[in-house]
């Protein structure tokens, strides 16, 4: 039986067929060690990955799009309506209390710093370690770290009780000469999470202008070659809108042509592009080790029980991936169905490397729950182990200790489907998993900070915490922004990094098994 | 008619009254005394002469412009020269000429209480406004301490819903504003319609004991003498009364002298709390409970309630028994204690006694009943019983015949003569006059201070009888039911705007003199409206007091020496020496005797046959319901407010199915937690009411407060609770054979509180048997003592209450970091900013604070704590800086061993978690130990709150300083319902609304408002200061009288030189403050004792509030001695010599037993194995 990769060199040779067909899925689940899995399949050519990515943005968006959309947006409408109310009202339209002071504000925090994770590692880390198949899901999981850390810089810049204030944060030494405190983790974190917004921000944006720039040539080109169309939009009874006054590809033209800043895919651009990456990708390395350590701090430097561990900055890195990958298969796992040729390019390999990410960063944080426990019995601490006993585990005084169970099943027992091979190659059972997992990091992170405080140590001021519609509803908001957000990419960016995409095809490599076939297209390539 | 713009001074529409020839003139310059033409301009002018041109000519378009929010600033100031027409004499000691701006003066004055006795005050004011109350320390009953009611009157007076002016009601145009003319023409054509005796008219006052109230009943009675007088309290303890009655053969007051008492026992008395004497006896009892060296002497109190109390927290033995079971109690040990030393003539009680068959009480053996009489009477002549209202007359005046036989009579009990209106029947009055109302005979009905409409009892129906009287007047301060209900509805004069006198309980005099000009001018005080009845055309309080006062003392009104008696009557606030001291006489042994014989006892309760217990809540018989700090005023031992549940113990509730919503852990249920409703019916009248569970309550009994369901009150009291005087014959204390029937729906309590145990943490209160304090008390701590602590803390061997803690388990605390206030990373290094004084620090005794709560209310009103409603406390929200929590020991929630009371503050650690972790200084520490908060600064991120271990910060969730409060309701739709004459509360919290859409807090109530305190907006985390702004006071009058040392140094203040709020105000003197320094002062000596600790010191915060744990003098034949907390099973190898001893205070199982507490401290063990070999 012939290897894929073999299937599609031979066919881009001219020869053979690809009629061979594949053991089971796709195609790329290959066994061998000693075979690489092709990343890109279905006899994809440069220019189907070209095609297929920029057709996501040109192409008038189908109705599923418009539908999700309009569910998406309605969501972010909550936190449109429910922010401002809240900065008018106060505070007190949460369910917090003297008890418990932060409970789904920092919760929802933490949650979309830790989904906002994934991105970068990807981009950074992985790039590093030169891990190819993370050319398939940079570019979204880029993205979303992006519309992520957006929402999380929501949750700490609202929850504080005067908004109007929240500029004393800033090192401004103003006219009272007061710096901020550099003691607290709080200020800490407001460092970190704008560094590692602005470095994920400009590591997003600078790996897509080449992209950028093949959507402002196509459309130049169309405008050219009088192919261009007036935009056309799909209404909910399936009829097409035609706006005729308004060319789409002008548009396009203009907007892609700014925001490519003038990208000409010369080699000089090539060269400075790969070295800038490569700089970016170095910086951003660190950051990613950084942000959650330093969002960890918020809890490990208190003395609150539960809190102060020193656990807590690994522990809350891996906790990051672990839910930064659950979010991207989330997300990327629908695209497959209803993306066309999305299949193509996110393979089932991708997937199930996905998976296994999930399996050994859950089992990070699995252990890292343990350690807490057993850290909690070891180190003798009253305070401590009523915490972990009596606030989360035992059902009989705990009146929490159901979030303390979603949170264990969801993050440590739901990964350990994916010790079985035919779970991490099945999208359906990785998309439930990565669901559930997204559920479980959201209730770890209300498990450490709710849980933790509702009863410390002084019984007489134990308190429990209920959620108010406020609460409720701004986190609805939040999730809608994210998705708005994310949905709009899908339309409007290039959903994959194309060059990159390129370069780790077969008929990028001159110098691979087949030699003798010229290479079509002089691509560039990371190795060689 | 206008409500603020009053003072003379600056409308100069009012003349200034001229003093009456009769009267003395006081005056403060010779321009005044001689009243020239160019005074009252003077007086009139803010700045001299010619300071005002500067405004005008070239600076006109100035003025202009800036018009507006002069006017603004003047509408809030305006209020606040309301001074008094009449001099009194400050209470300091240089009397200034004039108010300093900015500097508090304080006047002593007196509250009379309900029913008799008053509180001798000393009342601050800021320009002429009273903002704070504290005890009158020259005053024998309370001292400088003060009780809740008396420190939250102040708010009384700022209440916005209060009658601002008489009010007709037109028979057909219904109630009409009118003014005080329109009175006083009505009374005099209506007084021509009274027949000559005035037998159609009837009186409705407070009881009280006031000689010139009772000089102007007699002037009134002397003008109608047909007139009915009813003397009301719908509280009066009338089983006291009638005991002494019995007893004595005439009304007594009994007075107590515990200071000497060695063994207590309470018959459900709640002595120190609420009564007329409480302070005092809270005060020398608590004293009692005081032990700082081994060996030394400390009274034993058991206690037998029938519902947990704040005296009862102080026992060393408590017993939950129903009132029936307690009066078989009593009958017990007066058979034990007679058998043994029968007084002279006491034979035939001692017949009578034995008589009764020896009954069997329910909640504790006969053994036990024998050792507590055996003890009392082990203690002849220093012990003591003492009774409480729920029990029966015949069960008074046993405890008479009792406390004769233990020779406690005229040194620790005695009585005095009680005046007849005190004595009278309240209820029997009430009840007479409801039947010549019925008759018909009643034309002319005036209620004055009384609220008959809303508090007459059960199945008189005298709302209705009320409304069929012709003419009905009613004077009152607050907005009543009678005053809404009658034909006139007449403005009063609150005490702090009147001229009144009080006799305390000891008889002392005591003055009540105006610290403001009425609100609502014009106003009457009772003292005048009674004048104006007796046909008096314009009374005057003052000409009434004194001239009342003249008699009394014996001097001419116009004599030097009356003028010098009397100017030190308005200094000191009460007439020096006019209190009596101990009496002897004996009870009459002989009517005791047959009231016994006839006396049966009743059985225990049962399930279907319930006893019921009334009691006043904190807002006493309804009077302080508008009172928005008393509503949120935790309940003692519920921790409830703004409500009143019937109680019942969790087992009964259970058995009964009323069980709250979450059973007997209601809160982790819900966010509003529900009680679950019933119906109770007493005597055949049912009510609806909500059920809640009270750990510590006897089976089968139903504790049933008074004083809730208001209807008619204002915005903070209206519809809060149920009005139980529906279920409540008059002057009835008990009743039995109540039952409570599930009915449906659910009513939502706040609580302050969630949690009834310790969790087995019993290094937060510390208990130490009496046995073995004398044992390790007596070998000191070897080391050199901590700068800053004494003996606490950081030190290499610990004192005695720090070994019960976790310091003992741990090693010692040294920081890694250097604390950049003491240059150090242990104790504050000599020369670094915590070495040299004044450092403050507070000590807070657990061996005798009662839980009261008046140090909430006191700091409340020091510290212009807003209030936040129900609902917002239900949430966990309660702004009060300082809070009681209390716990319940034992293995059985259902009958606990112990009730333990913890005030908890800030406790300004040096090392102060919140400190580090707020991201903008908002909180900060002082280089005299103090954490301090800038308001400005903060934004509100709230992470010091949740980095604070002692959880006292409190965060302004909502603009509750700022905008009107009216304790979660919406005024439009309690306006409704009220229409509609439903008390049902509304769920609809106000605080969701924006506060720019709601109304803003009233000027008025503004007036109250410390102005040496920022009012905190929303979004603003805030705490206790140590009260940093008296602090600071002191700091400045130290460097004006110039006993500062160097230009750097301030002070040394002198200890005791100013108190917190809640020092000041504590009955017991549990709480200490002061500079920790300074070795002389009271509170480095408090923190030098043994029994000192730091709660959750082991973390090393540091705090300079520290707590002095609880000794506790257990009687070795009721309750074995617990094993000593020191002396452990070697479980601890490694830690040596002292380091043994575990947190949890011995095996007598005195916390909630925890399966989980022995497997922990096998991991103790383990850990501190190898804690141990790290340190070898």
């Amino acid at each position: 039986m012939k290897e894929p990769d073999q299937i599609n060199t031979e066919r881009l040779a001219g020869g053979g067929a690809v009629a061979a067909t594949a053991p089971f899925g796709d195609g790329t689940l290959i066994e061998d060690p000693a075979v690489d899995a092709p990343l890109v399949i279905n006899d994809t050519s440069f220019a189907d990955v070209t095609d297929t990515v920029c057709g996501y943005a040109e192409k008038p968006g189908a109705l599923w799009w418009y539908a999700a959309l309009t569910v998406a947006s309605s969501a972010a409408l909550m936190a449109a309506i429910f922010i401002p109310y809240l900065i008018i009202t106060g505070v007190g339209t949460w369910g917090l209390n003297n008890q418990v002071d932060w409970a789904w504000d920092i919760t929802n925090f933490v949650f979309w710093i830790g989904i906002g994770h994934a991105g970068t590692l990807i981009s950074a880390v992985l790039c590093l370690l030169k891990q190819k198949w993370r050319t398939a899901v940079n570019r979204s999981a880029e993205a979303m770290t992006i519309f992520a850390v957006i929402c999380a810089g929501i949750f700490p810049g609202i929850h504080v009780g005067r908004v109007w204030m929240a500029w004393m944060l800033a090192p401004i030494p103003n006219y009272n000469g007061i710096w901020p405190n550099f003691r607290s983790p709080l200020l800490w974190d407001v460092f970190a999470v704008s560094t590692y917004a602005t470095v994920s921000l400009l590591f997003w944006y600078m790996g897509m202008i080449p992209d950028l720039a093949s959507l402002r040539d196509r459309a130049q080109k169309r405008l050219a070659t009088g192919q261009s169309m007036h935009l056309r939009l799909m209404l909910p009874t399936g009829k097409p809108l035609d706006i005729h006054f308004i060319n789409v590809d002008k548009i396009r033209a203009f907007v892609y042509g700014l925001l490519s800043i003038g990208w000409r895919f010369s080699s000089r651009h090539w060269h400075r592009y790969e070295a800038a990456y490569l700089i970016l990708a170095g910086i951003a390395t660190p950051l990613v080790l950084s942000v959650h350590s330093i969002v960890s701090f918020d809890f490990a430097t208190a003395v609150l029980p539960g809190w102060h561990t020193t656990i807590f900055p690994p522990y809350f890195v891996a906790g990051a991936i672990f839910g930064g990958f659950a979010m991207v298969l989330l997300l990327l796992i629908p695209l497959r169905v209803v993306l066309p040729n999305f299949k193509s390019l996110l393979t089932l390999r991708h997937l199930e490397n996905m998976a296994k990410i999930l399996l050994v960063t859950g089992m990070m944080v699995g252990f890292a729950y343990t350690m807490e426990f057993f850290i909690a019995w070891y180190g003798g601490n009253e305070y401590e182990w009523s915490v972990f006993i009596n606030n989360r585990a035992n059902p009989a005084k705990a009146p929490y200790w159901w979030s303390y169970y979603i949170m264990i099943s969801c993050n440590v027992i739901s990964p350990q489907l994916f010790w079985f091979r035919k779970m991490r190659q099945n999208p359906t059972a990785i998309w439930i998993v990565a669901l559930a997992v997204t559920i479980g990091m959201w209730f770890e992170r209300f498990t450490i900070i709710v849980t933790s405080l509702h009863r410390a140590w002084l019984p007489g001021e134990w308190h429990m915490f209920f959620p108010t519609w406020v609460d409720i509803l701004t986190f609805v908001g939040s999730c809608g922004i994210f998705l708005t957000l994310f949905i709009l990419f899908t339309k409007f960016l290039p959903m994959f990094a194309m060059a990159e995409l390129k370069a780790v095809m077969p008929q990028a490599d001159p110098h691979g098994e087949h030699k003798g076939h010229d290479p079509v297209f002089a691509a560039i390539g990371e190795e060689d | 008619m206008s409500t603020i713009d009053q003072c003379p001074s600056t409308t100069g529409l009012e003349p200034e009254p001229q003093d009456k020839p009769t009267g003395k003139q006081h005056w403060r310059s010779v321009e005044e005394f001689s009243n020239s033409e160019s005074f009252r301009p003077f007086l009139e002018r803010e700045f001299p002469e010619g300071a005002s041109e500067l405004l005008e000519g070239s600076r006109r378009t100035f003025v202009k412009l800036m018009g507006a929010s002069f006017a603004l600033a003047g509408a809030a100031t305006i209020p606040g020269c309301r001074r008094p027409d009449r001099k009194i004499m400050p209470y300091s000691r240089d009397v200034p000429e004039e108010i300093i701006p900015g500097r508090p003066l304080y006047y002593a004055s007196a509250m009379p209480l309900l029913g008799g006795g008053a509180e001798g005050l000393l009342i601050e004011t800021h320009t002429g406004r009273p903002t704070h109350i504290q005890g009158n320390p020259l005053h024998p009953m309370n001292q400088s301490a003060s009780s809740i009611w008396s420190v939250a009157s102040v708010l009384d007076l700022y209440n916005p819903d209060r009658l601002k002016f008489p009010v007709y009601a037109n028979p057909a145009r219904g109630p009409l504003q009118a003014t005080w003319d329109d009175f006083k023409a009505f009374w005099g054509r209506h007084a021509k319609t009274i027949d000559g005796k005035g037998s159609s008219l009837a009186f409705i006052v407070d009881k009280k004991s006031s000689p010139s109230r009772d000089a102007m009943r007699d002037r009134v009675l002397a003008r109608f003498p047909g007139a009915t007088w009813v003397a009301w309290n719908a509280i009066e303890t009338r089983n006291e009364i009638e005991g002494g009655k019995l007893a004595f053969g005439e009304p007594v007051r009994s007075h107590h002298d515990l200071s000497k008492a060695a063994v207590v026992l309470s018959l459900d008395s709640d002595f120190t709390f609420g009564g007329p004497e409480s302070i005092k006896n809270a005060r020398l009892f608590a004293r009692t409970r005081r032990v700082d060296r081994p060996d030394e002497t400390m009274s034993r109190f058991y206690a037998a309630e029938s519902c947990p109390s704040s005296t009862g927290s102080l026992a060393d033995h408590r017993f939950r028994l129903a009132p029936s079971q307690i009066s078989a109690l009593a009958v017990a040990v007066a058979q034990r204690i007679l058998n043994k030393q029968a007084p002279a003539g006491s034979g035939s009680l001692k017949t009578a006694i034995e008589a009764v068959k020896t009954p069997a009480v329910e909640g504790i053996s006969a053994e036990h009943i024998h050792e507590i009489a055996d003890d009392l009477m082990r203690s002849r002549g220093r012990s003591v019983v003492m009774v409480g209202p729920s029990q029966p007359p015949e069960i008074h005046a046993l405890v008479w015949a009792i406390n004769a036989a233990l020779g406690a009579i005229g040194t620790l009990v005695w009585t005095s003569p009680m005046p007849d209106e005190l004595a009278s029947d309240a209820g029997a009055d009430l009840a007479g006059l409801a039947e010549r109302i019925d008759r018909g005979e009643i034309k002319t009905l005036i209620c004055i201070g009384t609220n008959p409409v809303f508090d007459a009892p059960a199945g008189m129906d005298f709302a209705q009888k009320f409304d069929s009287v012709e003419t009905t007047i009613c004077l009152g301060v607050g907005a009543t039911e009678t005053a809404a209900a009658s034909t006139w509805s007449l403005n009063g004069a609150h005490y702090l705007e009147q001229w009144g006198d009080v006799e305390a309980w000891d008889g002392t005099l005591s003055i009540i003199q105006p610290m403001i000009a009425p609100l609502y001018e014009p106003a009457m005080s009772d003292l005048e409206m009674l004048a104006f009845v007796a046909g008096e055309a314009e009374p005057d309080g003052y000409e009434i007091v004194s001239q009342v006062w003249s008699g009394r003392i014996g001097l001419a009104r116009d004599s030097k020496a009356f003028d010098k008696t009397w100017r030190r009557v308005l200094h000191d606030g009460l007439l020096s020496g006019s209190g009596k001291g101990p009496a002897g006489g004996s009870p009459r042994f002989g009517p005791i005797a047959t009231a016994i014989s006839a006396f049966t006892l009743a059985s225990a309760p049962t399930e279907s046959a319930l006893e019921v217990v009334y009691a006043p809540g904190n807002t006493l018989d309804g009077r302080h319901a508008n009172n928005g700090w008393l509503q949120e005023l935790p309940d003692i031992a519920s921790k409830v407010t703004w409500a009143n549940p019937v109680y019942v113990s969790p087992a009964t509730a259970k058995a009964l199915g009323v069980l709250p919503e979450g059973g007997v852990d209601p809160y982790t249920k819900q966010q509003l937690p529900q009680a679950r409703k019933a119906e109770l019916r007493i005597d055949g009248l049912p009510m609806e009411v909500p059920v809640w569970v009270q750990p510590g309550m006897p089976d089968n009994t139903v504790r049933v407060m008074l004083g809730y369901g208001r209807v008619v009150c204002g915005l903070v009291g209206s519809g809060i609770g149920h009005n139980t005087n529906a279920v409540r014959q008059a002057g009835r204390a008990t009743a039995t054979g109540a039952t409570l029937e599930r009915t449906s729906g659910t009513e939502t309590i706040a609580s302050t509180q969630d949690h009834w145990s310790m969790e087995s943490r019993t290094s937060i209160v510390r208990t130490i048997d009496k046995k073995w304090w004398d044992k390790h008390a007596g070998t000191p701590p070897s080391h050199e003592p901590d700068d800053i602590y004494g003996e606490v803390g950081g030190v290499a061997i610990l004192n005695l209450a720090e070994q019960l803690g976790e310091l003992a388990h741990s090693p010692p605390n040294v920081s890694i970091y250097k604390n950049p206030l003491t240059q150090s990373d242990e104790n504050a290094r000599k020369g670094s900013t915590y070495s040299h004084g004044p450092q403050w620090g507070m000590s807070i005794d657990l061996g005798s604070c009662t839980g009261c709560g008046v140090c909430t209310i006191a700091c409340q009103s020091e510290n212009n704590i807003p209030i936040v409603g129900r609902n917002e406390v239900a949430k966990g929200r309660e702004m009060q800086w300082i809070r009681v929590d209390r716990y319940f020991t034992g293995d059985d929630l259902n009958s606990p061993d112990e009730v333990l009371m913890q005030p908890v503050a800030c406790v300004h650690c040096e090392n102060a978690p919140c400190e580090t972790v707020c991201p903008v200084t908002a909180t900060t520490h002082g280089p005299e130990g103090t954490n301090n908060m800038a308001y400005n600064r903060c934004i509100g991120t709230r992470y010091c709150a949740n980095n604070c271990p002692y959880k006292v910060r409190r965060f302004n969730f909502f603009d509750w300083g700022q905008t009107k409060h009216n304790g979660g309701l919406d005024p439009k739709y309690v306006g409704k319902s009220l229409a509609e004459g439903s008390a049902e509360r509304i769920t609809f919290n106000e605080n969701f609304i924006p506060p720019r859409l709601r109304a803003k807090v009233d000027e008025i109530s503004k007036m109250q408002h410390n102005p040496n305190v920022t009012v905190r907006p929303r979004g603003v985390m805030e705490k206790c200061s140590y009260c940093i702004q008296r602090i600071n006071r002191a700091k400045q009058e130290v460097k004006t009288r110039e006993i500062w040392t160097s230009r750097d140094q301030v002070g040394p203040i002198p200890d005791g030189f100013f108190q917190t709020a809640c020092q000041a105000a504590c009955p017991t003197e549990s709480i200490t403050f002061g500079d920790i320094l300074d070795p002389n002062s009271a509170v480095a000596k408090a923190k030098e004792s043994q029994r000192t600790y730091m709660l959750l010191g082991y973390i090393d915060t540091r705090p300079r509030t520290t707590y002095a744990l609880r000794v506790r003098n257990p009687n070795e034949h009721i309750r074995p001695v617990e094993s000593d907390p020191l002396e452990h099973g070697g479980s601890h190898e490694g830690g040596g010599e002292k380091h043994n001893g575990h947190g949890d205070g011995g095996s007598g199982g005195h916390a909630f037993v925890d399966p989980e507490k022995k497997y922990r401290e096998d991991g103790y063990a383990m850990s501190l194995r190898v804690l141990g070999g790290v340190k070898a």
